[in-house]
This record gives C-alpha cells, sequence and structure tokens, in this order.
C-alpha cells in the first residue's frame, strides 16, 4: 500500500481533528469553567459579602433552600424583598449544577450529591472536597484565604469564571 | 437630533436610583427621630454585644475601629470605608442604607435599630473627618 491521496487525507485530517481537540480540551480549558454570574442583580446581592458564587456550583434544590432562608444565611441576615428574592431564586435555578445545560464539571458536582439532600455549601461537595484533598487545613487558615469560601484568594481568575490548576497561586501568608 | 436628545434625557432620568447626599439621608432620619448625636453613633459604633452564641460582636468587627478603613466580611471580601470622607459612594442611596442597617444591626443588636439610632449613627459618620 503506497501514499495515496485518500491515505494522505485521512492522515491529515485525523492530525487537524485531533490538534483541534487538544487545543480545545487543554489551550481554552473551557471544561474547567464555571460561568460567572451573569444576571446584575444576582452578582450585586451575592457578591456584596462574598465573591458571587457561579450557580453551577450547587443544585437547583440546595439554592431553592438557601433562597427561602436568607434571614439565617450562615449566622447573618441576607435578607431580600420577595421581588428580589424570586428573580435571583430563578437565575440560580436556572444555571445549577443540574439544569440540563450544564457543563461536564457542574453534573460532575451535581451526581455526587445525594438526590435526597440539599447542601448549602459547596465546599462541602464530594467532587469539592476531591479537588481539594490535597490542601492541608494549615493553607486554609493562612490570613490572606481565611475561608473556603474564599475561592478568589488561590483562583487568580476565580472571578471570570474559571478555576484550571495553572491559574492557582497560593498566598503565603 | 431631537429624538437623540430625548433618549439620552430618558437616560440621565432613569440611571441613578434616587440618588442623595449624606447630609440628606441624615436630613430625614433627623427629622423622624426628632434629634441626632454624633457622640451617640460613636458609642454605637462600637459598643459590644454578646450573642446569643456567646460571641462578643459590634459593628468594628466587620468595618475595624476606624470607619476611614477598609472592612472585611466574615467570608473575607473587603467592605468600602463607611466614613463619607473616605468614600463618597456611603449614604447616597436611601434603599441600600435602610437594606444594611436592617441585615446588620439584625446581625450584631440580634433586633432592627431604632430611627434614632440610625440617625446617630450617620450623624457619626458624617462628622468623622
Amino acid at each position: 500500500m503506497g501514499i495515496t491521496f485518500k491515505n494522505l487525507f485521512i492522515l491529515l485530517t485525523t492530525l487537524v481533528s485531533s490538534g483541534f481537540w487538544l487545543g480545545y480540551s487543554w489551550g481554552s480549558g473551557s471544561d474547567a469553567n464555571f460561568p460567572p454570574v451573569s444576571h446584575e442583580l444576582t452578582a450585586e446581592e451575592c457578591g456584596s459579602c462574598h465573591m458571587a458564587f457561579p450557580a453551577g456550583l450547587l443544585p437547583a434544590r440546595s439554592w431553592q433552600e438557601m433562597m427561602k432562608t436568607l434571614n439565617q444565611h450562615f449566622g447573618e441576615d441576607a435578607s431580600l424583598s420577595p421581588e428580589e428574592t424570586a428573580a435571583i431564586t430563578r437565575y440560580l435555578v436556572e444555571n445549577a449544577a443540574d439544569n440540563p445545560r450544564a457543563n461536564i464539571l457542574m453534573r460532575r458536582i451535581a451526581s455526587g450529591i445525594p438526590g435526597n439532600t440539599a447542601p448549602q455549601r459547596f465546599t462541602e461537595t464530594r467532587h469539592f472536597g476531591y479537588l481539594h484533598d490535597e490542601v492541608p487545613a494549615s493553607i486554609w487558615k493562612r490570613g490572606k484565604i481565611g475561608s473556603k469560601a474564599n475561592c478568589i484568594a488561590c483562583h487568580t481568575r476565580g472571578e471570570s469564571g474559571s478555576f484550571t490548576e495553572r491559574e492557582i497561586k497560593i498566598p503565603k501568608d | 437630533m431631537k429624538i437623540l436628545f430625548l433618549a439620552a434625557s430618558l437616560l440621565l432620568v432613569s440611571a441613578p436610583a434616587a440618588a442623595e447626599t449624606p447630609q440628606q439621608i441624615l436630613a430625614t432620619y433627623q427629622q423622624q427621630a426628632g434629634s441626632a448625636s454624633a457622640a451617640r453613633g460613636e458609642k454605637l459604633f462600637f459598643a459590644k454585644v454578646t450573642s446569643a452564641k456567646g460571641e462578643v460582636v459590634s459593628c468594628t468587627t466587620c468595618h475595624t475601629d476606624n470607619p476611614k478603613a477598609v472592612g472585611k466580611t466574615r467570608a473575607h471580601k473587603a467592605i468600602d470605608p463607611l466614613a463619607p470622607v473616605a468614600n463618597r459612594e456611603r449614604f447616597t442611596d436611601p434603599a441600600k442604607v435602610e437594606k444594611w442597617f436592617k441585615r446588620n444591626c439584625k446581625d450584631v443588636l440580634a433586633r432592627e435599630c431604632t430611627v434614632q439610632e440610625k440617625a446617630d449613627f450617620v450623624a457619626y459618620m458624617i462628622s468623622v473627618k
């Protein structure tokens, strides 16, 4: 079997398309992303005390439960008007980890959560634990981190929804 | 051209949501309370309260004991200064002021603040130079 145009064509197409595929999965890191909050009211209200966490970090039932208990939000009063509560709930549910358009990372989070539970802290989900299991307690306690909810202390591009490993910079103190 | 003008003026009217000055916001509270005392406001700001959980809390827990300094929430996010002299946005949106008094008074005092306390608090913050 010599080199025919047909073989050459197949070889080239395979090379080019695999290059595209690698570029896609390595270069853009798009499957490592949790889209940041794109709803203005949600970004403003949820982002006043902590980073406005991407809706894709928790399943819909978790958000629904959270939005019903805002007056006791992790020990603080974060209550909103009924209209604001409804609008934010709608956005969070539509973009939750178990929404039909969820990406692979969101689906991994959702599938790791038992169906009869509605966790309120994404840092307590199995997938978060799996991805952070090499981080010792001493690092979480560093002054510039302080809380597991402080994503952007280490994930330098977290606010744009990107959490890839190469963007991590752990503060020394 | 006329339409452009109209569109521009509509934008101007609808953009800033009832912007006021800290003095206007103070005046409203003062009118309702009958008085406003920066000294009482200062006391309120530094007052330490023991919560039901036995935690000692105060406005200064998150806002630091310097109203001109950047504070930090419990989730470690920066809080812009409270004193208008250090933060021009502070006390310019009545709805925001009410929202945060409601939440934070409950967090620290386990009850809502009175109009008197709000008047005193804003008076103190404006007095910080």
